[in-house]
This record gives C-alpha cells, structure tokens and sequence, in this order.
C-alpha cells in the first residue's frame, strides 16, 4: 500500500513536470503566433510544433513507464463545493482557479468528451468496421509505403543538395583528377607520348610467368656481369645506398637487401 | 677441383616473389599543407623527404599481344644515386576482401647506362614524365605524395608542366608473397587519412 501510494506520488510528479513544460511550450507558440505573426517563418513554426510534439512524446512515455500505476483506477471525486475565494487553489493553479465551485468542477473533473466529439468518435468506428478486415490492412499498407517512398525521396534529395553545398570549402580531393593522375601513371595518359586508346601499345604490362622474369633478370645480370665485373661493387653499393632512401619506388631496405643477396648469382 | 665456372651454372632457385600492395588517392594542391601535416604527425620520424624523379617507361613488343613493360626512374636532384629499374606485373584480381591492389614487383638498381642498354635490347620509350613530391615512411609503409608533370619536349626535363592540380598520394608496401594482413595494415592506415584523401584500390585496367 505505501509503495503504491508512493508510486502515485512520483509518477504524478513527473506528470506535473511534463505538463508544465507543455504549457509553457504552448503558451509561448501561442504568443509567437499572435504577435509575431508578420515575420514568422515556416520553419520557426515547425520548430515549435516539432517542440510539442516532442514534449507530447515524452508525456505518453511516462504515462506508458512501468512504475506508473494505472491512473484509469483512480477517482477523483469532489468532497465540497463552495462558491468562496479559495488561495491555496490559486496558489496552486497560479491564478487560474479561484474558486472550486459547480461551474469549475464540471470542466475540470470531466473524463468524457464533448458531445459532438463523442458523436464523431462514433461515426468513424462504424466507418472503419464496415471497410472490413482485409480492405483495411491494404489501405494502411499503402500508406505506409507512400510514406516510406516520400521519406527516401526526401533523404535522397537533402544528401545531394548537402554534397553540392559542402563541395566548394570542404572538398580536399578530386576524383576525377585521382582517376587522371592513376591513368597517367600505369599507361601514360595524357602523357608526351599519348597515343589513341584503340592501339594496343599503352603500357599494359605484359603477361610473362615468373619464369621469364627470372630469365630476364638473370639475363640483365649475366650481360652487366660480362660486360663488366668490374662494376659489380658498384652496383651493390649503389643498392646500400638506396637504403638510405633513395627517392621514387624504392622499396624498404631490408627487403632491398634480400633482393640484392638472392639476384645476384655471382656473389661471393 | 676448383667449382665449374659460375657462368656455366644454371640459375635454379629463384628470387624471393616480392609483391607491392597498393593504395592510391589524390589531394588538390590548396589541400596539400593539410596532407603534410597530417603525415607529418602519423608517420616515423624523420626529415621531410623530397624528390624529384624523372621515369620513362619502356616497351618491348614482341610476338605477344601485350608488350612487356619497364619503368626507369632516375634521381634529377640526388648526385651519384644509381638509376632504379622496375617491373609491375598485373594486378592480382579475385579476392575482394583484399583492400589494396597486389601486384608482383621486382626491383633492381642500376648504372647510368640503363637507357641505352633497354635501346639496345629493343625496348622503345613509351612515355616519361617528372615526378616531383615527398616521401614519407611509417614501418613499411611508404606513402608518397608527389606531382607528375608533363614532359614537353621529349628528353627536355626542364621544360614541363603539371598534368593536373593535384598531387597524387600512394601508399605501398613491398612485401614477399601471400602476406595479406599488410592490405589490413595498410586500410587502417588509410582510414586515418580520410577525409583528407580518400586511398582506394584503384584498377588501371577501368581507366583505360
């Protein structure tokens, strides 16, 4: 029983909470529209309802919390009536009720609708239970692709203009260059010697199998150590000192070292 | 008994097949400083390095319908650096989970009389350019950020003007074969280079 009292307490806070902050979301839209309404944009007004519709959010949440006790078994009924000032009333209502009087509690206390809203609560249920089962599930099935369709169409089109607006300050790189550079690279596009892309000539690297490759490196071996034996310090100086980072496609040095060790056949 | 004269050995035993894993980007120039800076922090510490390379590429046409394929670059800045000869193969295809291009790669220096023995082998240039920009180095990594102009006048090196205004960044690695956690080193590497520069596998064969 204390829990439950206590459970009461809290979950009524945070409805007082909730509902303060409503109202005060409200009372300043309302204010915004009346007298700001000549410099008002559409997008300020969707802020506030977009604010509304947040707060009204948050109040169903806690209305939904587990530890919210079932309001719907609570009566609040009115133990006396009396048409005199009340202060504590104003206090609390900040002004707004004076006195708890006949005309109040009508208002105040009321848990069911206006007659008319009644009447047209009514008229839609007979409405939606004479489209039958079937007929319905169609209806909210295409409606919620409509809506999913209209939200990609939107998406896509905010991603495309942002691009657009970010491209002038905020692109660092070019992919087109990229493209341009990479094909100057590997076949000599738009190099000195650019030749029409219909010839086979440039510069697809040809296709031999590790076998030709070794023939042809043993081969440039064999004729730069017949040539000259004299050269062959040199050359492996010439491959310490790529270690020390020669500029260009070098690889690193340790890898350089092996490369030398094992191509050269010759090496004592 | 002395050993048979080495010439008459045959070569059994091959190299070690190095392969290079590739990644390659581009940056604007206004965009270069940032670059700079960013590698700066994130790769090994040491000088910034430059260099300005000159490559000619070399074919040579034989029966086959595809020529075979040399590149030598030469140092224009550095005195006394031997020249470096290179051949790329094809990029490895079919594993899509690989991030860089692999190709296989093999990588030699040489003396100053490469071009005129390539002529004399029968290999005709087929294209040069003038690469010019900085290298820097983090592990094995090396990732190079450098200019590529054109060359007007061929063999003329002074008179060039830039391809594009971009600088093109390439982050490689030489590796021996079949060492794929380098592609993984090298996308984790790049990742911290975007948005910058964005490194992409990129297939010269779609360029054509």
């Amino acid at each position: 029983m204390q829990r439950e009292e206590k459970q009461l307490d809290a979950s009524l806070d945070a409805l007082l909470t909730q509902v303060g902050d409503l109202k005060n979301s409200l009372g300043s839209f309302i204010y915004k529209l009346e007298n700001e309404y000549d410099r008002l944009t559409w997008p300020s007004v969707l802020d506030s309802f977009a604010l509304l519709s947040g707060q009204l959010n948050t109040l169903n949440k806690v209305l939904k919390h587990e530890k919210t006790p079932l309001f719907r078994n609570q009566v609040i009924i009115p133990l006396v009536l009396s048409p005199d000032r009340d202060e504590d009333l104003m206090r609390q209502t900040e002004g707004r009720v004076p006195v708890f009087s006949h005309e109040v509690v009508p208002d105040h206390l009321r848990t069911k609708p206006d007659p008319e809203v009644e009447e047209q609560e009514k008229q839609l249920t007979t409405d939606a239970a004479r489209i039958g089962a079937d007929a319905a599930q169609k209806q909210i099935q295409s409606l919620n692709k409509m809506c999913s369709n209209l939200l990609e169409k939107i998406s896509k089109e905010e991603r495309e203009s942002e691009s657009g607006g970010l491209w002038p300050n905020k692109q660092t790189f070019n992919p087109a260059d990229t493209n341009a550079l990479v094909a100057a690279i590997a076949f000599g596009k738009g190099l000195s010697n650019w030749r029409p892309s219909g010839s086979s000539g440039p510069g697809q690297p040809g296709q031999p199998g590790a076998g030709t490759i070794l023939a042809g490196a043993s081969a440039l071996q064999q004729v730069q150590m017949a040539g000259a034996p004299g050269q062959q310090q040199p050359l492996l100086s010439g491959v310490q000192m790529a270690q020390a980072g020669q500029p260009g496609k070098m690889p690193s040095g340790i890898k350089t070292n092996i490369k030398s060790a094992s191509m050269h056949p010759y090496q004592r | 008994m002395e050993a048979p004269p080495v010439t008459m050995m045959p070569v059994t035993g091959g190299t070690i097949n190095m392969m290079e894993y590739l990644l390659q980007g581009s940056v604007l120039d206004r965009s270069l400083e940032s670059l700079i800076h960013r590698l700066r922090g994130l790769c090994d510490n040491m000088e910034p390095e430059t260099f300005l390379d000159h490559e000619m590429v070399f074919l040579l046409k034989g029966q086959q319908a595809s020529p075979f394929v040399l590149r030598a670059r030469r140092s224009m800045d550095r005195g006394g650096v031997p020249w470096h000869l290179r051949y790329l193969g094809q990029p490895e295809m079919g594993d899509k989970n690989r991030h860089a291009l692999v190709r296989n790669c093999v990588d030699i220096a040489t003396s100053e009389n490469l071009t005129d023995f390539l002529m004399e082998m029968g290999f005709r240039m087929d294209h040069e350019f003038v690469a010019k920009g900085h290298l820097f180095r983090k592990g094995i990594m090396k990732i190079m950020v450098y200019k590529i102009f054109r060359i007007l006048v061929p063999g003329n090196t002074e008179n060039t003007e830039p391809l594009s205004l971009s600088y093109l960044v390439e982050l490689s690695v030489v590796a021996p074969a079949g060492q794929d956690m380098v592609s993984d080193d090298m996308r984790n590497f790049a990742e911290q280079l975007k948005p910058l520069v964005h490194l992409e596998k990129i297939d010269p064969k779609r360029l054509m």
